[in-house]
């Protein structure tokens, strides 16, 4: 009657293990639903930011706005566009 | 066993029975419902907006992108004081105060207001601290280059679900690739409303939408505009249009027309804008169809540049009509390459006759005339050609000069892309890549149709172009010092059974330099007032933007 005592005993010792684990996991994921909602704020903040960043640079980099702007600095078109002509290939004398 | 006992028992019996009936007609009988009662009370099931793909241009430049917007809603059932919330919002969000007040007295949880409004309204909104107020992110497109190149692009509107939809050019052809998957997400909450990390179900399969590249340069599409617009309102036309492609590759590189509309303000214009007249307009090409029928003659072999024309002193009689050269000017026993100089309507009757109506039919069909092109934009249209039966003389002789037939110009772009090419007619494409979210570049490769014409006819025709820039009408706005293949049209416009003598479409088709082209390019203008004419119209306008190109790409003076 020995053998049975000892694997009960050993057998409520598990269960006492395993319940001090699950009350751990749980006390430790139990927080985890709050920084959940932190991240998942600060990360849509994030990329709200990135687009308006994203929005800001695109509109300030677009050739509509560069012409204009490049208008109001007095910048005009070029009128007339030079070609500096290369000399022609001379043959090498033998 | 005593009466107590039996009593007792079956007191026993019959709670357990009441109990095993009320279970199973918990667990069986209303098991779904009540389980769906109670996912609802810990399961949160949130829309996954997806992205929806950019669109670059070869720059790699997005000249279609995204931003964030919202939506604003309410629950009717959390407000103290309707009237008072519509004031309030009415002159934030510029609405009618009775509109937002009709929306709040719904006997619903959840009522929307106003969609599109952006971070700014929104923050102002947050801070009035209002009970019952809400927003959801929205993702709306942005146009950083504002309406440049809007036909091409097409916009996004929302389908009979209310989800977005790519209507027109890309957004409508590539609707699919842009639009990604959307999904849905399950998050179960504790008793407080938090999410449960452990228990995050994100099995949705959302995916963002693809990013295309486009072969639209966009330093040459600005040009265009811009050009084209100049043009359009210096010559008092109704509208234009103009595309340049890649004759090599069959690569877009830029296209415009006039008017035009603002994508991301697409309900507030008409309609009948939204369509590209690119691809989806025909009209009768005129004297620019001429070199066409030229190269087939030449391909077939019954004529060269030195033939002479035995018919053209003077007009032409077929049936009860005359055809007269566009000046009434005539020149006997002209060569064919005089024919293409001078635009002569009678020598192309006779190339037209040379050419006989079975061949004539044969090389329309080769060179892609009532065919689609097979061009990557939503919207392309091809008109027929007349079955062969019901060709009568006068057709064949009005088709060998452009009139009494009818193309896209997108058409008769691709067409000439064989003449530019060596013969060899490309498939025209705006996208040259499509970027999955994982970073997969998928090459959209040049593709060659057929070859209409021989390398010696796309040659012969070539010269002939490059005669008529050089000899022609336009010839006083050709850039000095380049070889430019081009041809003038001016296209008289059918009207109730005859021709309009006062309105007409004019259009400049070429290609540069000739030896080897860059681009190839077509400008047509409809109804212009100043002149109605090609040559004193489209033509300047074609050679404003070549000189822009030839500088752009640094080609230099050869000649």
């Amino acid at each position: 009657m020995k053998r049975p005592k000892l694997l009960i005993g050993f057998m409520l010792a598990v269960i006492m293990a395993l319940s001090v684990v699950r009350i751990g996991i749980e006390n430790s994921i139990s927080t985890t639903g709050i920084e959940l909602v932190r991240l998942q704020g600060e990360l849509d903040e994030y990329k709200k930011e990135n687009y308006q960043l994203e929005e800001k640079y695109l509109a300030e980099s677009s050739l509509t706005e560069i012409a204009s702007k490049a208008a109001t600095l007095g910048f005009v078109d070029a009128k007339k566009t030079v070609y500096l002509s290369t000399p022609l290939p001379l043959a090498l004398k033998q | 066993m005593s009466w107590r006992l039996r009593f007792g028992l079956f007191i026993f019996i019959a709670f357990f029975s009441l109990i095993t009936v009320r279970l199973f007609y918990w667990q069986v009988v209303r098991a779904e419902e009540l389980s769906s009662i109670g996912e609802a009370q810990y399961k949160k099931r949130v829309i996954q907006t997806v992205e929806r793909g950019e669109i670059k241009t070869s720059d790699n430049f997005p000249i279609v992108a995204n931003r964030f917007t919202y939506l604003l809603f309410v629950n009717p059932k959390e407000i103290e004081n309707k009237q008072d919330l519509s004031e309030i919002l009415s002159p934030i969000l510029e609405m009618e105060e009775a509109s937002i007040s009709a929306r709040i007295l719904a006997d619903r949880f959840w009522v929307p207001i106003k969609s599109q409004v952006d971070s700014k309204t929104k923050e102002d909104i947050e801070r009035l601290d209002l009970a019952g107020v809400g927003f959801e992110r929205q993702i709306k497109r942005f146009y950083p280059e504002a309406s440049m190149s809007a036909k091409l692009l097409g916009f996004v509107g929302k389908d009979e679900d209310g989800a977005d939809k790519g209507y027109f050019g890309l957004e409508g052809h590539y609707d699919r690739q842009l639009r990604g998957k959307g999904g849905e997400a399950v998050i179960i909450n504790d008793a407080q409303g938090r999410p449960i990390l452990s228990k995050l179900e994100d099995n949705s399969g959302a995916v963002d939408g693809r990013d295309l590249v486009l072969h639209i340069d966009r330093a040459i599409q600005y040009m265009l505009d811009s050009t084209l617009k100049d043009g359009v309102e210096r010559y008092g036309a109704e509208g234009g249009m103009a595309a340049i492609m890649n004759p090599k590759t069959g690569a877009m590189i830029a296209m415009s027309s006039f008017p035009s509309y603002d994508p991301a303000k697409y309900e507030e214009y008409s309609d009948k804008l939204y369509r590209d007249p690119f691809i989806s307009d025909t009209y009768e090409p005129g004297s620019t169809f001429k070199p066409l029928v030229v190269a087939s003659a030449i391909d077939a072999g019954v004529i060269e540049a030195s033939t002479r024309c035995p018919i053209c002193a003077g007009p032409i009689t077929i049936g009860e009509y005359d055809i007269r050269t566009w000046n009434n000017k005539y020149r006997a026993n002209a060569t064919m390459n005089e024919v293409i100089v001078h635009s002569d309507n009678t020598g192309m009757v006779y190339v037209g006759r040379s050419l006989g109506l079975d061949r004539m039919i044969s090389y329309l069909g080769k060179f892609g005339i009532g065919s689609l092109t097979g061009i990557d934009l939503q919207g392309e249209v091809v008109p027929s050609v007349r079955e062969k039966g019901s060709w009568y003389p006068i057709d064949l002789a009005t088709a060998s000069f452009g009139q009494g037939i009818t193309v896209t110009p997108i058409e008769l772009l691709t067409a000439f892309s064989a003449i530019a090419n060596s013969g060899k007619r490309m498939e025209p494409h705006v996208v040259s890549k499509i970027i999955t979210p994982e970073g997969e570049v998928i090459e959209i490769v040049p593709k060659v149709i057929n070859r209409p014409i021989s390398d010696r006819a796309a040659k012969i025709v070539t010269e002939m172009m490059v005669n008529a820039v050089d000899e022609g009408e336009a010839k006083f706005a050709k850039p000095k010092g380049y070889r430019i293949a081009g041809k003038t049209g001016t296209a008289q416009i059918p009207v109730a059974g005859h021709y309009d003598p006062n309105q007409t479409i004019a259009s400049f088709i070429g290609f540069a330099p000739a030896d080897d082209p860059k681009f190839l390019m077509l400008v047509v203008i409809d109804r212009p007032t100043s002149s109605i004419y090609g040559a004193e119209t489209a033509a300047p306008i074609f050679f404003e933007m070549a000189t822009n190109l030839l500088n752009y790409y640094g080609i230099a003076p050869n000649e």
